[in-house]
């Protein structure tokens, strides 16, 4: 445990921070992610970061490491300014990320892949010494109590241990580079662990502390709570406050990361509309190894159902079985009464199902091609005359999808790439709309989507389930959760452990379902 | 999750540059400005550059660059490649010689079905036996390098009592010669396919965004094995308009249309990268590729230094075209 003494906090001497990060500002296209956020980092301390989906701390960490430029601020270390223009400059000023699912290479061994690209030190007569590098390997391993074989290729360690190896890595190439105190971030490091790995990696985290800093982001604010000497909260890009962890409380902490009081008018929650009798979709006994088990439940007609629980709890998993995108191994799936084929999804699409994915960019949009060509790739069939595609029934087709989802864009054939994020989306929905689509699946809606197209995103789905559409979100705050759907599932571990509803005026907080999900 | 954070860590940039490049000038604005300017200094470097005998070679030359271009267009339109057109050519000269001295007309047919095979056989080494499209055409148009070499290791003619059998390339309508016909006729096909079919949009799609495709329920597997009969079809039609021109088969003529056909899609603008280009594009490299190989006959470029020339257009043609944003390392 953390004597009250060497707190931070509470010292009066507090020592020089190393690294400070001040008035961070980064925007992309439509969306401003970090809005003048500072943050020091204290020497041998753990920093608990918290703050939900969006609230910029990935950001952040990116800009940590390198792999993002800031659009402004400064970022000094040891009192000097300094610039992290790649991965590799970060690590020559000691600052690292273990990230949530590796960046090891899988079928090199756990040696290789600790000295990957820094072996130099281990020349002899100008050729590398395998035996010298497994010698080092084990020692600096055994330090974090790792005693597996180094020459077992990563890909058949356990995620604990892989952790640990990137840990390790971290950690020597600091020294590599002669620094200090290092700074290793933690990215959501125990939703791979058990419970068992989960204590070790703590007592771990808290003997590394003596030559480092840690920066330890977890949804699981109990353990950000007593692992951490110091906790960070963000909120929209902003800081919200700072306090440190000995006197800080799970309940407090979440009611100041969901911040100002919960707006009823934000969700167009005043349009909500009772559900239709007939049920869209009946899942039962569903189950997928490793990710969920025994889930059945159903979705009627123009009822909007939000799927809740943290990364990793399976909600993710099941909608993509669901789409057909993944296999489940056991269960049924029908839509509108109709058994779906698993893992087929051109026959989920058949079928009247759609999915709107997160990642727009790689999985939602042809991107050179117009948005014409996006909005209408379902319904080229019916936009045929004489069997050949008729080009001005695709321009209709385009045009009343555009218009009626407020698709803001040059012109129809205006390559959807170039298109904000909002548009993107929009134009991902219309694609589906136009479709006789009866179930719809969406995966953060509104992620990376500002204001204004949050609004018209909204809109449609009032819309949609006006017209009879049943649908399945995720998305990026339980407060969005709560403000569409009618109905809320939580989902931990893989299981359904509860459902919540939501009808107008009765809506619940976030404060009363966020202790169902952690 | 690395990956995620380095794709969106570029993101920001990249958006920039897509911007940038789509205020631009378009590949296509590239490539017919290139042409024109091919076109103005042969026509000064040689006042016979515009004899109408002269258009007459370029126009020829075209024509099978045309054609066995437009297939190679399909496979590169999806993202893949098709290296085995080069194979696939020697082998239905060989075959369409032969087989017209028995079989007369029909030999035309037969060669084209044996293109359509070909492609067929192609597109399922990719997508059942997943080996990546550059790979399975590599080893096919091998195959069928030393098929046609078996067949018949010499070039074989074509009698002389066969030649109206020729016709139906070698003839000409108004004056027009059956073989640019033939070309034009197989490009408004390929217009009418790529443009105005399901099929057709759905290489577009896949090209663009394989991901998105399989999601949104189109039948990727189907629709590559397209891309890949299509491409067969073009070759052995290329070839059978090779061989009516020379009156017999050659067992190597293919070799040279390998680069020659790749070079006609991406200098015309069509991306390495997939779903951006189409027919036109096409349709101006292939005539950017017989005038500056004619043209640099006629002004006298030593022969040797005409194969830098083309190399250094190629290049510099995927720099002006080849949209970097979708790929996040070059290979």
């Amino acid at each position: 445990m953390i004597h009250p003494d060497d707190h931070p906090m509470t010292s009066l001497a507090r020592p020089a921070p190393v690294l400070e990060l001040r008035r961070v500002r980064k925007s992309y296209p439509g969306v401003v992610a970090l809005d003048g956020v500072d943050l020091a980092i204290y020497p041998n301390e753990i920093l608990g970061l918290v703050g939900e989906n969006g609230a910029g701390k990935s950001t952040l960490m990116k800009i940590l490491v390198g792999l993002v430029q800031p659009d402004g601020g400064a970022i000094q270390a040891s009192g000097k300014p300094i610039a992290l223009a790649d991965p590799s400059d970060a690590i020559r000023h000691g600052i690292g990320m273990v990230f949530q699912d590796g960046s090891m290479v899988p079928n090199l061994s756990l040696v290789e892949n600790l000295f990957l690209c820094h072996e130099r030190g281990f020349r002899r007569l100008g050729l590398l010494s395998r035996r010298a590098m497994r010698e080092r390997a084990a020692s600096l391993l055994k330090e974090v109590n790792i005693h597996t074989d180094v020459e077992t290729p990563i890909a058949e360690v356990p995620p604990a241990v892989r952790q640990m190896v990137e840990l390790t890595r971290l950690l020597w190439q600091s020294t590599l580079y002669g620094q200090a105190n290092p700074i290793l971030i933690l990215d959501e490091p125990t939703t791979v662990l058990n419970e068992g790995e989960r204590a070790t990696l703590f007592r771990i985290l808290e003997s590394v502390k003596r030559r480092a800093s840690i920066i330890l982001i977890s949804h699981r604010l109990q353990e950000v709570v007593e692992a951490s000497d110091r906790i960070v909260i963000l909120k929209d890009g902003r800081n919200v406050t700072e306090l440190p962890a000995a006197r800080a409380r799970v309940a407090e902490i979440e009611q100041l990361m969901v911040g100002h009081a919960f707006s009823a008018d934000r969700y167009r929650e005043e349009e909500q509309a009772a559900p239709r009798p007939e049920q869209v979709l009946e899942v039962e006994g569903l189950r997928k190894r490793g990710a969920f088990d025994s889930i059945s439940f159903s979705v009627r007609g123009g009822e909007i159902v939000a799927l809740v629980g943290l990364v990793g709890s399976g909600k993710e998993e099941i909608c993509k079985c669901i789409a057909g995108l993944q296999r489940p191994d056991a269960g049924r799936v029908r839509i509108a009464g109709r058994d779906l084929a698993p893992g087929s999804p051109s026959h989920a699409v058949a079928s009247g199902q759609g999915y709107v994915p997160i990642d727009r960019r790689s999985e939602g949009l042809a991107l050179n091609l117009s948005v014409a060509k996006n909005v209408n790739l379902l319904v080229l069939d019916r936009l045929r005359r004489a069997g050949l595609v008729n080009p001005g029934q695709e321009r209709a087709n385009a045009a009343r999808w555009m218009s009626e989802c407020r698709i803001k864009a040059p012109s129809p054939s205006t390559p959807c790439g170039t298109l904000s994020g909002g548009n993107q989306q929009k134009a991902i929905m219309a694609k589906w709309l136009s479709s006789d689509v009866k179930l719809l699946v969406l995966d953060h809606p509104t992620r990376g989507v500002d204001v204004g197209a949050k609004d018209d995103i909204y809109r449609l789905l009032r819309q949609l389930a006006r017209d009879g559409i049943g649908m399945i979100v995720m998305c990026d705050t339980l407060e969005e959760d709560i403000g569409l759907s009618h109905r809320l599932m939580v989902m931990k571990d893989g299981r359904l452990v509860g459902e919540v509803a939501c009808p107008l005026g009765k809506k619940p907080t976030p404060g009363d379902i966020i202790g169902m999900v952690v | 999750m690395p990956t995620d954070a380095l794709r969106n860590g570029e993101v920001s940039g990249q958006d920039q540059h897509a911007r940038a490049r789509s205020r631009g000038v378009p590949a296509l604005a590239y490539a017919t400005g290139l042409l024109a300017v091919l076109v103005v200094l042969f026509s000064l470097g040689n006042r016979h550059f515009f004899s109408l005998y002269n258009l007459n070679t370029i126009a020829s030359y075209a024509a099978i660059l045309l054609v066995v271009g437009l297939g190679q267009m399909c496979t590169i339109l999806i993202g893949g490649i098709d290296l085995s057109v080069g194979g696939l050519m020697s082998l239905t000269a060989v075959v369409f010689v032969l087989s017209l001295r028995i079989i007369g007309y029909w030999a035309y047919p037969l060669c084209l079905a044996l293109g359509v095979a070909v492609g067929y056989v192609n597109g399922t080494i990719l997508t059942r036996v997943r080996i990546p499209s550059f790979l399975a055409t590599l080893g096919t148009g091998g195959i069928m390098s030393s098929l046609a070499l078996l067949v018949s290791p010499l070039p074989v003619d074509v009698p002389a009592s066969h030649y109206a059998l020729l016709s139906v390339v070698n003839g000409s309508v108004l004056h027009l010669k059956n073989l640019l016909l033939l070309a034009l006729l197989f490009y408004a096909f390929f217009h009418v396919v790529l443009r105005l079919t399901v099929a057709g949009n759905h290489i577009l799609f896949v090209g663009s965004n394989i991901t998105m495709s399989w999601m949104s329920g189109i039948d990727i597997v189907r629709t590559r094995n397209l891309a890949y009969v299509l491409s067969g079809l073009a070759a052995s039609l290329a070839a059978i308009l090779v061989s009516c021109g020379q009156f017999g088969g050659d067992p190597t003529l293919g070799s040279v249309y390998i680069l020659t056909s790749i070079a006609a899609v991406v200098v015309g603008g069509t991306a390495m990268t997939g779903g951006a280009g189409g027919p036109v594009n096409t349709l101006i490299g292939a005539l950017i590729l017989s005038v500056m190989e004619n043209g640099m006959n006629v002004v006298g470029v030593n022969a040797y230094f005409q194969q830098s020339i083309l190399g250094g257009v190629t290049i510099v043609s995927v720099y002006l075209t080849f949209d970097r944003t979708k790929v996040p390392v070059v290979k």
